[in-house]
């Protein structure tokens, strides 16, 4: 455990070295960053001039729900895409071998091989958000909805995780397989407002085939008092056995790449 | 208690299956659908033994499964058949204390990230492997001393020369002190200077750490500098396993001089020696001459004909092996 904090705190010192060396970029995207949240909070503000509810959803919960999404949004865009196309390259090019080589977890080593470090400012932005909702929303959150709110976050984006792990190791079958993530990427943006307010189908999708509604909505769903001790085990389960899944593809994709590859 | 040896390899196989089509569009569509496979046979039973600290050159023409060889021998690959064991373990096992006794080196890889200075790929290096800071830094002072490194790693690696690139690729694969070393092609690439350089490096290394090292090279003058004791693979096969001297000896007791004449005469050439490839470009033709006969041949080429330019050169490794081999 000390190890690996240690390894990503030295991850974390390479990358932020590697965002300084590339000044200008780090500081468009910081305010690039402030005005699509400014968007965010417009288009909202315009939707609750019209209507007093969404799908149920008061204006402070949609805040927090918009937190929430950022969240998730900042962990991919941090993490997993970038890591994505260090990944993709790195099998084309056979750098992979390398990654393999190394005496510690290779799942570990492609997920934090690349991290945009300025995207920490993003992460406390969504903090901001969610706090902010949260008292807007006013009473009725109680400690154990608190709790019950940061666990379901945590195992939704452990879930999300999962699916990003299977849908990059499918690589190691195909080799050229770039698009591997632009399903994620593309259903990702379903996260912003409640899944309830979707048709059906597109409810399904996002809460089954691509789960980004387990981190998003539900969480805030179990902050409304919507979901009881027994439901938040069963998603605890879910993302505990994603998890596992998610670990065993990867080995037998490192496995496929060991057979196949020269 | 008899020392045992570093590297064990017993009836080492891998066989492929390899995709094949013919050229043109129409053959592209149906292999679309239909796939047609061939087993290849990268390496066919290759046995060998190496004993700790030795050098050993790894030669063969390309495609003979040299790097495949090395890639099971790192762990990188699953063998469809026989053993191997490196320092007591089987390489693809995978297991942590091996990949931190070994390295895989290869010449045409990147192991350090381009954008930022091989030293901060360093301190990565240094957290993966959990290298103590103070054998960190002693191990890093040793190869600055050794490879002049101290400018270099400062510098984002995509601004270093590929000599410089090499260094540092080399710094970074052997911070954890690996007991054996694989190294594919260590001096690819390279200028003449920044090749010897490397392959003095290499020398001093094994000299100092007692490391066993087994690499492969295009470039004769490595396998020559480093290795006293070679192994030849052709098609998978071991051909030869044994001195390097006795090698020379038995398949390359040959140099090649090569001549551009003056006049556009056709001018026998098989008088001298064996006619070898000639070179377009350069418009030289090449013999084959017995080494012991060099002087004595040359003498006549310049006495006889209207010599312009004149080289000798050892035949390159690849022909060489190809003639004893195939011929």
């Amino acid at each position: 455990m000390k190890n690996t904090l240690c390894l990503i705190k030295v991850f974390l010192q390479v990358n932020l070295q590697m965002s300084l060396a590339y000044r200008a970029d780090t500081v468009i995207n910081l305010l690039l960053n402030l005005m699509w949240l400014g968007w965010e909070l417009l288009s909202l503000s315009i939707i609750f001039s019209n209507t007093k509810t969404l799908g149920g959803w008061g204006v402070g919960e949609l805040i927090t729900l918009l937190g929430v999404f950022r969240l998730v949004n900042t962990l991919m865009a941090a993490l997993l895409w970038p890591a994505t196309e260090k990944f993709n390259a790195s099998v084309r090019d056979g750098s992979m071998d390398y990654t393999l080589l190394q005496p510690a977890n290779s799942l570990f080593l492609v997920t934090f091989a690349r991290i945009t470090v300025w995207r920490i400012w993003d992460l406390v932005l969504a903090v901001i958000l969610v706090v902010a909702g949260t008292f807007m929303s006013g009473a009725g959150t109680s400690p154990l909805s608190l709790l019950y709110f940061v666990v379901l976050t945590l195992s939704g984006v452990l879930i999300i995780y999962s699916l990003w792990v299977v849908l990059i190791a499918l690589t190691f079958w195909f080799t050229k397989f770039d698009n591997n993530v632009t399903i994620l990427a593309a259903l990702l943006d379903a996260g912003r407002y409640p899944s309830t307010v979707y048709p059906a189908w597109l409810r399904i999708i996002v809460t089954f085939v691509v789960p980004i509604a387990l981190a998003t909505t539900v969480p805030v769903q179990a902050l409304r008092g919507e979901l009881g001790g027994q439901q938040v085990l069963i998603f605890l389960a879910v993302s505990a056995a994603s998890l596992l899944v998610a670990s065993q593809v990867w080995k037998y994709g490192i496995r496929q790449y060991s057979g196949a590859s020269s | 208690m008899p020392q045992s040896a570093a590297i064990t390899v017993e009836k080492l196989s891998k066989t492929y299956q390899v995709s094949e089509r013919e050229g043109g569009f129409s053959a592209a569509v149906r292999s679309f659908f239909k796939r047609t496979y061939r087993d290849v046979r990268a390496v066919d039973t290759v046995s060998f033994q190496i004993e700790p600290s030795e050098v050993v050159g790894f030669l063969g023409p390309n495609g003979a499964g040299k790097t495949t060889t090395l890639k099971m021998l790192s762990g990188l690959l699953h063998p469809t058949g026989g053993q191997a064991r490196v320092l007591g373990y089987t390489p693809w096992e995978l297991k942590r204390e091996y990949l931190s006794s070994m390295t895989l080196v290869m010449g045409q890889r990147n192991r350090l990230s381009w954008d930022i200075p091989a030293a901060d790929s360093f301190l990565l290096n240094q957290a993966i492997y959990r290298l103590p800071d103070a054998d960190f830094k002693r191990t890093l002072a040793e190869l600055d001393e050794l490879l002049d490194l101290k400018e270099i790693i400062k510098k984002p690696v995509r601004n270093l020369s590929l000599g410089e690139r090499m260094k540092c690729e080399l710094a970074a694969g052997l911070l954890h002190r690996p007991k054996v070393l694989f190294l594919d092609e260590p001096t690819i690439g390279l200028d003449i200077t920044a090749q010897v350089r490397i392959r003095e490096f290499l020398k001093e290394y094994n000299r100092r750490s007692g490391a066993t090292i087994l690499l492969t090279s295009h470039y004769m003058a490595d396998v020559t500098a480093l290795c006293e004791r070679v192994i030849i693979i052709h098609q998978g096969k071991l051909k030869y396993d044994g001195g390097l001297n006795d090698l020379a000896r038995k398949i390359a007791p040959f140099k090649l001089i090569g001549v551009r004449l003056g006049d556009s005469a056709a001018h026998d050439l098989s008088r001298y020696g064996k006619p070898a490839q000639a070179d377009e470009e350069s418009e030289m033709s090449f013999i084959e001459v017995r080494a012991d006969q060099v002087t004595l041949v040359t003498a006549r080429l310049l006495a006889d004909l209207p010599v312009h330019d004149i080289t000798i050169t050892d035949p390159p490794i690849e022909s060489v092996i190809e003639q004893a081999f195939n011929g």
